[in-house]
């Protein structure tokens, strides 16, 4: 490999990089979500939380993303919520890595 | 209820802000569909091509202020809350491009006031580390949410009165930049107002391309951009795009 290759390679790494950082960012964007009134993040920590949370008890306490306290009422339909904008999310991030993966090609 | 978006558009003699504002609104209508209303003089108005269905405000621009040695009418934001005819509004600069429509999450929650804290840099580069500027954190002022009420009138009171006395805080803060910015103006009034504790924030960072970033496309989905010889682009995210030398059609 000469040194101009070892370039373009090198490039094309960083490109792609910068890229996913990229898409990355955009899926954090994405998984906010309103719900009651607050601002949530749908992201695995909140997902797990709300999830155990509903195996206990039908109506219970998160806080938003600002350390508010927000009462849920009804777990499953926050639940399918942050399930549904998580999944859209990585979705999105998906394709994008996918055409990360064939650049290299 | 009422919601809306709340833009403020001045041309210059060096930048032609009307054409910024096109593609901005274009954008907004596309992806939030919410009414819109252009703070604007008629100097800028005679030159916009038709927008269809949009509220104009006019005022004459405060101005005195620079930004790299040319005119900057950016002193008039004080004003958004006076200005804007919703109960809830976000008020951003023409140059946050709204490729999706995650501003509408704003607009279903019962915060008074959510501005932005944290800025991401699209080059790779983490240019928008600003804390070692000041002593206190910056905000970003590109985009701000706020309904209408008692509480949000009094704090914007607090924005003018810092305004007035921009020259005093900024020595006080010992802000590096001499020329007046929102983002400080909005930072010292969030940091007196609230106790000089916290406040509400987005929970997301403003996705930024700096201004040495050549804009190659401002497309319908998303932004193609050049820096060393290297183009990139997004599409799908909003972003504030900082080189004002945007292609126009």
């Amino acid at each position: 490999m000469d040194i101009r290759e070892l370039k373009k390679q090198s490039d094309l790494s960083y490109d792609t990089a910068v890229a996913k950082r990229n898409a990355l960012e955009k899926a954090h964007s994405r998984q906010v979500i309103a719900y009651n009134g607050f601002l949530f993040r749908a992201d695995p920590e909140t997902i797990c939380l709300v999830r155990t949370l509903k195996e206990n008890d039908s109506r219970f306490f998160v806080l938003d993303t600002n350390d508010n306290p927000v009462e849920i009422r009804d777990p499953a339909d926050f639940l399918n919520k942050l399930i549904a904008r998580n999944q859209e999310a990585l979705n999105a991030y998906h394709q994008m890595y996918e055409t990360f993966t064939r650049k290299g090609d | 209820m009422t919601q809306g978006i709340l833009l403020f558009c001045f041309d210059t003699e060096h930048t032609k802000y009307h054409k910024i504002l096109e593609r901005c609104v274009g954008l907004i209508k596309k992806n939030i569909k919410l009414e819109i209303t252009v703070v604007t003089n008629f100097q800028t108005y005679k030159k916009l091509k038709p927008l269809g269905f949009i509220n104009y405000k006019f005022i004459e621009p405060e101005i005195g202020n620079t930004k790299e040695g040319k005119p900057w009418n950016n002193v008039d934001r004080h004003m958004a809350y006076e200005l804007s005819p919703y109960y809830k509004t976000v008020v951003m600069d023409i140059d946050y491009f709204c490729y999706s429509d995650n501003l509408l999450q704003l607009f279903d929650t019962d915060y008074d006031f959510l501005v932005p804290a944290q800025a991401f840099d699209l080059s790779g580069r983490n240019s928008f580390d600003h804390r070692r500027f000041s002593q206190i954190p910056m905000v970003w002022a590109t985009v701000l949410y706020f309904k209408k009420n008692k509480e949000v009138e009094r704090f914007f009171k607090m924005v003018k009165y810092v305004k007035d006395w921009y020259p005093y805080f900024i020595d006080l803060y010992r802000i590096q930049s001499r020329n007046f910015r929102n983002d400080y103006v909005f930072a010292i009034a969030l940091q007196q107002y609230k106790g000089f504790v916290g406040y509400d924030k987005f929970p997301f960072a403003l996705s930024t391309l700096p201004p040495d970033c050549e804009i190659l496309e401002l497309g319908d989905v998303g932004v193609k951009w050049k820096l060393n010889d290297t183009v990139n682009y997004i599409n799908d995210q909003d972003v504030h795009v900082l080189n004002k030398e945007i292609p126009h059609d």
